[in-house]
């Protein structure tokens, strides 16, 4: 085991399921600790330090969203948060993008599957140095003649058209974003990359940047976006701005 | 009874019948009448004038010396009839049965005091003459031309412009009791109980607005009772929701066995029926989501690629270079449903576009799995409809997924038909309204 174990802290109404989440993260090697309501959470934040907070949205008093909002306007705003949703509604996930989550669930949920989400979040969270993580608050980035929606998860062009983009496509360019103008190895990108469908991701790295070259209509020759440094990796050439709201 | 002419269909032709010949009958009874009237009295005036006139003329003459009474023959004249001196011309005695009244009026007169013969006289236009002896044995003759009075040139323009005002008047009033009926008609064609309609104008005439009325309370009714039923649904599924996350957890915790499995599989299957109730529920709920404009290739890509990226065989074929506006979640979930639909029955989908003579859109999903019946096709887009062969839930799902599909291509103002496809296989397509342009192109950053 290692030396410093994570630990959890996990907020939901309902007394089984914080007990049945607390006793299988415990199972699997995580420190937990449970709160009932945003009363417990603020009371036990003010005491100790956690890793992750798992937190539910349907919550009488305080809901997940002002609590989530509420964090990351304090001094808990580097702690990331796992929201657990009732609702599989793309509105609900966005509100809850918006509000600072760092990935959501929806129920009913498997345990093992909130583990390898949480698992993933804080592999994500210790791979970046804070000072490299740029694009956390803004909701729409710019960069080029480019803008990405970071809660809708597309890009816009210069007249406002939307061009999706898969999963994948997201995740690597939201990488790219994180980290201008600095070199990232394939590995680097891998580790990145993998998000929460972590074993489901199989594609080569290379074949996600062509495509993603593509979508920014990149010349794959001579590539303005995304640049190829021999034997290294890849590069994004391009200065990212925070912008603040969609034009 | 032998109809000879078919009762019209419409009630606006009917009404118009109905009206028009009532109006023409009494109207057309009414002028007889009155110009019966009039000729009765008229005539009657006439001839006692005539009976009257006739009588002292003839008695003027007769007093007259015989030397003077040319000199008065002109000023006893009349428009149809005058006096001559003379046998005048000869003609046919007059039969009894042709007797004119205005030899009746004359024998009733002058007869009294002088024997009359009648001559009728063939020329043209036909008349009779009187003959007659004055008292100092000097023949006298009465020529006498009936004529009908002429009719006032005013009078059919008259009765053409009471024609008129009745075909008017008819217009007018079908006019005012159909349209309202028309206009509640097309209101009710126009009923979506999923959709928030604009509610019917209360206004016209009292029967008018108390349909109006009735109508506007109905779809009220109706928009209520289509709301409980999803809020109902959500509510159901809402609270499912903590029970099922417990029993999971739970099973979690068993120990690997069969009947772990089994629980497991249950447990998904009630998770999923419960998620597609409320996807199904909402989809009938107007949407939030916004329209937007978007390149249709990157977001079917988009779509097929997070496919591909899972390990399923999904193909998409052929770029349209195509802008459309949509709501990208409904679409996205529209489209999700009919690829998983393909990939569970055919294990694999193919997408493609095509821009249809008319403009719109058509997205079709494709297959080369086992297809739909031809008599199930119609069925297979209403909730909760499975085909018999798939009444099994591990192929035939919740039987949601299409009705959904249908519902949300609904919304966002399209269609989705489900055919057979030549050689095998099921072909969903949606059909969209026409995409904003035919061109796009962002020049690359510099």
């Amino acid at each position: 085991m290692d030396a410093k174990v994570d630990h959890v802290l996990i907020v939901d109404d309902d007394r089984e399921i914080r007990e049945l989440v607390g006793n299988y993260l415990k199972k699997n090697g995580l420190r937990t600790t449970l709160a009932a309501d945003g009363r417990q959470m603020r009371a036990f934040l003010d005491t100790a330090h956690v890793d992750l907070i798992v937190l539910d949205i349907m919550m009488p008093g305080d809901d997940g969203l002002v609590l989530c909002r509420e964090l990351r306007a304090g001094k808990h705003r580097a702690t990331p948060v796992l929201m657990l949703t009732a609702r599989d509604d793309e509105t609900d996930r966005i509100i809850g993008l918006e509000m600072g989550a760092d990935d959501y669930l929806v129920k009913p949920f498997a345990a093992r599957e909130l583990l390898a989400r949480i698992n993933a979040v804080l592999r994500r969270t210790r791979m970046l140095p804070p000072n490299l993580v740029v694009s956390e608050q803004a909701r729409l980035l710019g960069f080029g003649s480019w803008r990405l929606d970071t809660t809708a998860r597309h890009l816009l062009d210069e007249q406002g058209t939307v061009v999706a983009l898969s999963g994948a496509e997201y995740r690597m360019l939201r990488v790219f974003l994180d980290h201008p103008q600095r070199v990232l190895s394939r590995e680097q990108l891998l580790n990145l990359t993998q998000g929460r469908e972590a074993d489901l991701f199989d594609r080569s790295i290379d074949l996600l940047i062509s495509r993603l070259r593509q979508r920014l209509l990149d010349d794959a020759r001579h590539p303005a976006y995304i640049k190829t440094v021999r034997s290294e990796g890849y590069v994004f050439s391009f200065p990212v701005q925070l912008l603040e709201s969609p034009s | 009874m032998r109809r000879w002419l078919p009762w019209p269909r419409t009630l606006a032709a009917r009404l118009s019948f109905i009206l028009l010949a009532s109006l023409l009958l009494a109207q057309g009874l009414s002028f007889a009448l009155q110009t019966y009237e009039r000729y009765n009295s008229a005539k009657s005036l006439m001839l006692s004038n005539f009976e009257h006139d006739i009588d002292t003329s003839v008695a003027i003459l007769d007093r007259l010396p015989a030397a003077e009474r040319a000199g008065w023959l002109s000023r006893l004249e009349r428009p149809t009839y005058r006096y001559q001196l003379g046998a005048g011309l000869a003609g046919n005695p007059m039969t009894a049965d042709h007797e004119p009244m205005s030899v009746k009026s004359i024998k009733a007169t002058v007869g009294a005091r002088y024997p009359v013969t009648f001559e009728t006289i063939e020329e043209a236009p036909p008349h009779y003459q009187a003959h007659l002896r004055l008292s100092d044995g000097q023949p006298l003759t009465i020529d006498v031309r009936p004529s009908i009075m002429p009719l006032s040139p005013w009078l059919p323009l008259l009765l053409a412009a009471q024609l008129a005002v009745l075909v008017a008047a008819t217009w007018l009033a079908v006019r005012t009791a159909i349209r309202p009926l028309a206009r509640l008609a097309q209101a009710v064609e126009s009923l979506d109980p999923n959709h928030h309609s604009a509610p019917l104008e209360e206004r016209g005439p009292t029967e008018v607005a108390h349909a109006a009325r009735a109508f506007n309370a109905m779809q009220e009714r109706i928009a209520t009772y289509v709301k409980e039923r999803v809020q109902l649904l959500a509510a159901i599924s809402h609270d499912l929701q903590t029970p099922i996350t417990r029993m999971k957890l739970r099973v979690e915790f068993m120990d690997d066995s069969a009947e772990k499995d089994k629980l497991w599989s249950d447990l998904t299957e009630i998770q999923h029926l419960v998620k597609e109730g409320v996807a199904f529920a909402r989809s009938t709920e107007p949407s939030r989501e916004p329209a937007i404009r978007m390149q249709l290739d990157a977001f079917l890509e988009s779509l097929v690629f997070d496919y591909l990226d899972t390990g399923k065989a999904v193909k998409l074929s052929a770029a349209s270079e195509l802008l459309i506006t949509s709501r990208p979640q409904a679409l996205r979930r529209l489209l999700t449903n009919l690829i998983d639909n393909a990939l569970k029955f055919a294990g694999e989908a193919q997408v493609q576009v095509q821009q249809q003579p008319g403009g719109r859109l058509a997205i079709q999903v494709l297959d080369r799995g086992p297809g739909v019946p031809e008599e199930a096709l119609a069925d297979v887009l209403k909730p909760f409809y499975r085909l018999e062969s798939s009444r099994n839930r591990d192929t035939g799902g919740t039987g949601l997924g299409l009705a959904i599909a249908s519902q949300l291509a609904a919304s966002l103002g399209g269609l989705l038909r489900v055919s057979n496809r030549e050689g095998g296989g099921l072909c969903a397509e949606v059909e969209l309204p026409a995409p904003t342009s035919h061109q796009y192109g962002v020049p690359p950053a510099r």
